[in-house]
């Protein structure tokens, strides 16, 4: 039975806000965030394309909590900008909703690192509901009909992954940090 | 390599300079954002820059497509022979039958084009076709997008319609050098205009958004129409060519307060299924309209 005692490692435990870890390398964060982004060009579409979680967003959210001086409003914004290039969508919408959730990030990040991860998932469910909002009202008032209501399970799903997400980013963190 | 760290000051000290607050940067990138809308929205001038990011991203979009083409061909190798024999037996009758219908059709066109000439009428051009294949479906929420290949030697024009193998799809709205946008007929305000196959009624199909029925509108109640009647493009704006299917009429309802009939639609081409596509050329514009006319009418407002 000692796969059981396996999350016990402090291989597999998530930081507490007071245990410094080594900085993640540059290339490290960048390199999720590209394929995050690509995670969410997926050829997906109806019923699984409301349920997929926002993987870049997520992504997004995590690095501008845990390195807020590398990924802040700025990057955030430009990532949305991207998005709104490969959606064909107004152009600027997913702009300012990311740029909304790097700011709130960076504000929140001190509160949100001293919670279990099960209730950062309840702050970042908050805060991607919020970003889905921003885009409901732009388009709304740009002339689109409302969506379907299955559009918020992304949110939700999104929330859920959350503690995964955070686990396998910090991951090559804690390695190093325990290798030292 | 462990510490405590009791208390965060929750400003940094003065003289680490970290630039302008968060506050000043959200408000910054916020406005340009609504700038970046409103001109998209208006004015439509970033189709440049829409195009040179689309172009970069999309070698990213392809790879994000291999997952479901490896599921895809996995699925194939496990058809069974059985499966295979049935189809190509099924696609060999479908061959028959089109082709039946091929040779009575260009019976009937010389027929109609004899007749034609002998009324001196302008002939009916033959409609040039493009077959591509549909990439992707659009993930926008708000609007339904299909996205088509285009091989570089493809002329598409922004405006062309795009049919399957059962209907109109819809048009081409963007058009970048490696894929292609459709506007797919179901999204809002979209109009095309048809006409009913068995009487000949005109009439204006509008798109609702995605998810929902698209509807014949301002049809009046006592018009001749009926649940099952398919209507055709009409090629009265000249931007459809004529007689391409374009849905079956879902419902009809009419009531004692409204002088117009509700008549919900079904589009008969596969708008999220479809996999190869044909894009058809523009037909022959149709004569400028008499300059009386065009002064006479107030600036219509254009919708993509």
């Amino acid at each position: 039975m000692s796969f059981l005692h396996l999350p016990d490692s402090p291989l597999f435990k998530i930081a507490k806000p007071e245990d410094i870890l080594l900085a993640p390398k540059p290339w490290f964060v960048a390199l999720t965030l590209a394929l995050a982004f690509t995670a969410n060009l997926l050829p997906l579409s109806g019923f699984a394309l409301a349920l997929r979680p926002d993987f870049f967003a997520l992504v997004l959210l995590y690095w501008a909590i845990h390195q807020p001086r590398w990924i802040g409003v700025g990057v955030a914004w430009a990532c949305g900008l991207l998005t709104d290039v490969v959606e064909a969508n107004l152009f600027g919408q997913h702009a300012l909703a990311y740029a909304i959730l790097g700011f709130a990030a960076g504000y929140f990040h001190r509160r949100v690192l001293r919670f279990p991860l099960w209730q950062q998932a309840l702050h970042v469910l908050g805060l991607l509901l919020i970003a889905q909002a921003v885009v409901l009202v732009l388009r709304l008032m740009s002339g689109a009909s409302l969506p379907s209501a299955a559009l918020v399970l992304g949110s939700f799903s999104s929330a859920l992954i959350w503690p995964i997400i955070s686990a396998l980013l910090q991951w090559p963190q804690r390695v190093r940090s325990l290798l030292d | 390599m462990q510490g405590r760290v009791t208390s965060l000051p929750s400003e940094p000290p003065r003289f680490f300079k970290r630039g302008p607050s968060p506050i000043a940067r959200l408000t910054f990138f916020g406005v340009i954002s609504l700038a970046l809308m409103f001109i998209d929205a208006r004015f439509k001038t970033l189709e440049t820059v829409r195009m040179a990011i689309a172009t970069v991203v999309y070698p990213v979009q392809q790879a994000a497509l291999i997952p479901g083409q490896i599921a895809t061909s996995i699925g194939e190798f496990f058809d069974t022979r059985a499966e295979l024999r049935e189809e190509n037996t099924r696609l060999k009758a479908d061959l028959l039958q089109a082709s039946l219908a091929q040779q009575a059709h260009v019976a009937a066109r010389q027929e109609s084009e004899r007749l034609q000439k002998l009324l001196q009428m302008s002939q009916a051009a033959n409609i040039k076709a493009q077959a591509s294949r549909v990439v992707y479906l659009g993930r926008d929420p708000f609007s339904q997008k299909a996205f088509v290949e285009r091989q570089v030697t493809q002329t598409f024009e922004p405006g062309s319609a795009v049919v399957d193998e059962r209907g109109l799809l819809g048009q081409l709205t963007r058009v970048h050098p490696l894929f292609a946008e459709i506007t797919l007929i179901t999204e809002k305000d979209f109009a095309v205009p048809v006409k009913v196959e068995r009487t000949g009624n005109r009439a204006l199909l509008y798109g609702r958004g995605p998810g929902l029925s698209p509807e014949l509108s301002y049809v009046a109640s006592n018009v001749d129409v009926k649940e099952g009647d398919i209507l055709l493009t009409s090629s009265i704006d000249g931007l459809y060519p004529a007689n391409i299917r374009v849905a079956t009429i879902a419902s009809v309802q009419r009531s004692a307060e409204n002088p117009f009939a509700v008549i919900k639609c079904t589009p008969t081409a596969g708008l999220l299924s479809a996999d190869a596509v044909l894009v058809l050329d523009k037909p022959v514009a149709p004569p400028p309209r008499p300059a009386a006319d065009v002064a006479k009418e107030a600036p219509s407002k254009k919708r993509r």
